[in-house]
């Protein structure tokens, strides 16, 4: 047996690269875990601008 | 399938080719260490399956994260944050062992996943956080190797070109395997700060007693106290660690086999990594001590300009040359993240182990990033101070979206089976989010209403 044939048979076959190719289905989001999802995005975009207050606020302090 | 696909188009072949040389090289990597199994050679295997883990927390000790050390060090001594910095690495373990989990039951990346199982919409929203969070701190890595490079008399576009080649020089080896040892050898000078420790002459009995007792706390809780916490907390847990190390997992082609390794690699990343931010603290505890102001001080070589009389030259030498080694250690393992996550999104080649024709735009997005990084340093005037301290609060702050995704996943039976998270990673992870989220609501108050405190 080659060497490459005996590296591929290392591998386990989910592990080839076409196997990766293959679509995973979408999840179903439950309404629990949108409300989450969503709650946090909002997190971050009021934070952000603090965080850019902040920054800024920062370079004016002489 | 290969040649069934290159009769199809000349899109069909190209894929094809670029699959075979992915897969030929990650089979090589796992023939060995399939024999060494079979060999039971144990501390072999747990060599040749280390990797990720430890770049990921090695990674993260980068030149931000540095400077939030030595800052605290400087402004604090060793007190509370040296228990508080060990409680983080072992947050960092709890969150990290999960993408090893998710890498070796799912063979694909963390982006890939995302857009996947959650949609685009979710899926661009984390990489709009991933890519304005690695840009900016690839821009603070290059920012911590230009002032380096100027405690030792080079000028900035010198330091920064030779910065930037490393790291794109590191992308042509071509091979995940060679390029994770390579790195693996830059990293493993992040103890630099041992010896830079031991030249400040620490008190032992005053670390244990910091240890046991979260004390001394100078100065109660402040906005100061509250920044540091998260600069800290974002020193140890980043959103491109996530997605670095899941897809250096599958990159380097862990299995459910290899799951202990994964694990004791990880954790051992954690424990020296720790070590090296406990000791970056107590080589800065003499700044503390001497009640210098370190307010303004821009970057790590400046804390060793500061620490000579203090600790003698050799230790400062050892402490600059450690914040240059962090910098570039970590600019090598974000811009990786990054280029993992584009290909991974465009489902475009995303291996260390493709050439550049089969891998353009995964080496693409990596050198583009590093070059516009680098590139911003070299702006006359730009704020490199104020980007330094904000950018562990930006990654803390974007950790929790990013950390809740993570435990959706880790608890995908359907991709997971019986890999999923139990009821204690759960509640690990679940605790985490809400600390993080905690922390960064604070920040935000406080910044807005600077009284609330009482300082």
């Amino acid at each position: 047996m080659s060497d490459q044939s005996r590296w591929l048979e290392a591998l386990e076959p989910d592990q080839f690269v076409a196997a990766t190719e293959t679509p995973l289905p979408r999840r179903k989001l439950s309404r629990g875990v949108l409300v989450l999802l969503i709650a946090l995005r909002i997190y971050v975009f009021i934070t952000a601008p603090i965080v850019v207050y902040a920054f800024v606020r920062a370079l004016l302090t002489p | 399938m290969g040649q069934d696909l290159a009769q199809i188009s000349p899109l069909a072949e190209q894929f094809s080719r670029r699959a075979r040389l992915e897969d030929l090289a990650r089979g090589r990597d796992r023939h060995r260490v399939l024999e060494t199994r079979r060999a039971r050679r144990p501390l072999r295997l747990l060599w040749l399956l280390t990797g990720p883990g430890l770049l990921a927390m090695l990674g993260e000790n980068d030149g931000p994260s540095m400077v939030s050390y030595a800052t605290t060090g400087a402004t604090y001594g060793v007190g509370f944050f040296v228990p508080f910095i060990l409680l983080t690495f072992v947050m960092a373990f709890a969150v990290q062992e999960m993408t090893v989990r998710l890498g070796a039951a799912t063979h694909r990346g963390h982006a890939e996943l995302i857009f996947a199982r959650f949609g685009p919409f979710w899926g661009y929203l984390a990489m709009a956080d991933l890519v304005v969070g690695n840009l900016l701190t690839l821009v603070t890595e290059f920012i911590a190797i230009q002032a380096g490079g100027l405690y030792f008399g080079a000028p900035a576009p010198v330091s920064v070109g030779i910065g930037a080649l490393v790291v794109i020089a590191s992308l042509a080896l071509r091979r995940y395997a060679t390029w994770e040892r390579a790195v693996m050898i830059f990293a493993a000078f992040n103890l630099l700060f041992v010896p830079a420790a031991l030249f400040a002459h620490p008190d032992g009995a005053a670390l244990a007693r910091a240890l046991a007792t979260w004390r001394p706390l100078q100065g109660g809780f402040s906005v100061a106290f509250v920044t540091l916490a998260m600069a800290n907390i974002g020193a140890t847990v980043t959103p491109w660690m996530i997605f670095f190390q899941q897809s250096a997992v599958v990159d380097k082609g862990l299995t459910v086999a290899d799951l202990p390794q994964g694990r004791i690699e990880t954790a051992l990343g954690a424990v020296v990594a720790a070590v090296a931010a406990i000791a970056t603290i107590v080589a800065t505890a003499p700044l503390f001590a001497a009640g210098i102001d370190v307010s303004k001080f821009v970057s790590g070589p400046d804390f060793a300009s500061a620490l000579r009389p203090l600790i003698g030259s050799t230790g400062a030498t050892l402490f600059a040359l450690g914040v240059l080694e962090a910098g570039l250690v970590a600019a090598m393992t974000i811009t990786t993240s990054s280029a993992y996550a584009f290909g991974e999104t465009l489902r475009a080649g995303h291996s260390l182990n493709l050439d550049f024709t089969e891998g353009r735009l995964f080496y693409g997005a990596a050198i583009v990033s590093t070059l516009a990084a680098a590139g911003v340093v070299l702006i006359p005037g730009a704020p490199l101070l104020a980007m330094t301290l904000t950018v562990n609060v930006i990654a803390t702050l974007m950790m929790a979206p990013a950390l809740l995704l993570l435990l959706l996943l880790a608890n995908d039976r359907e991709i997971m089976g019986r890999l999923a998270n139990g009821r204690f990673a759960n509640l690990i992870g679940g605790t985490i989010v809400v600390a993080i989220t905690a922390v960064g609501a604070i920040y935000g108050l406080v910044v807005v209403f600077p009284g609330l405190l009482g300082n």
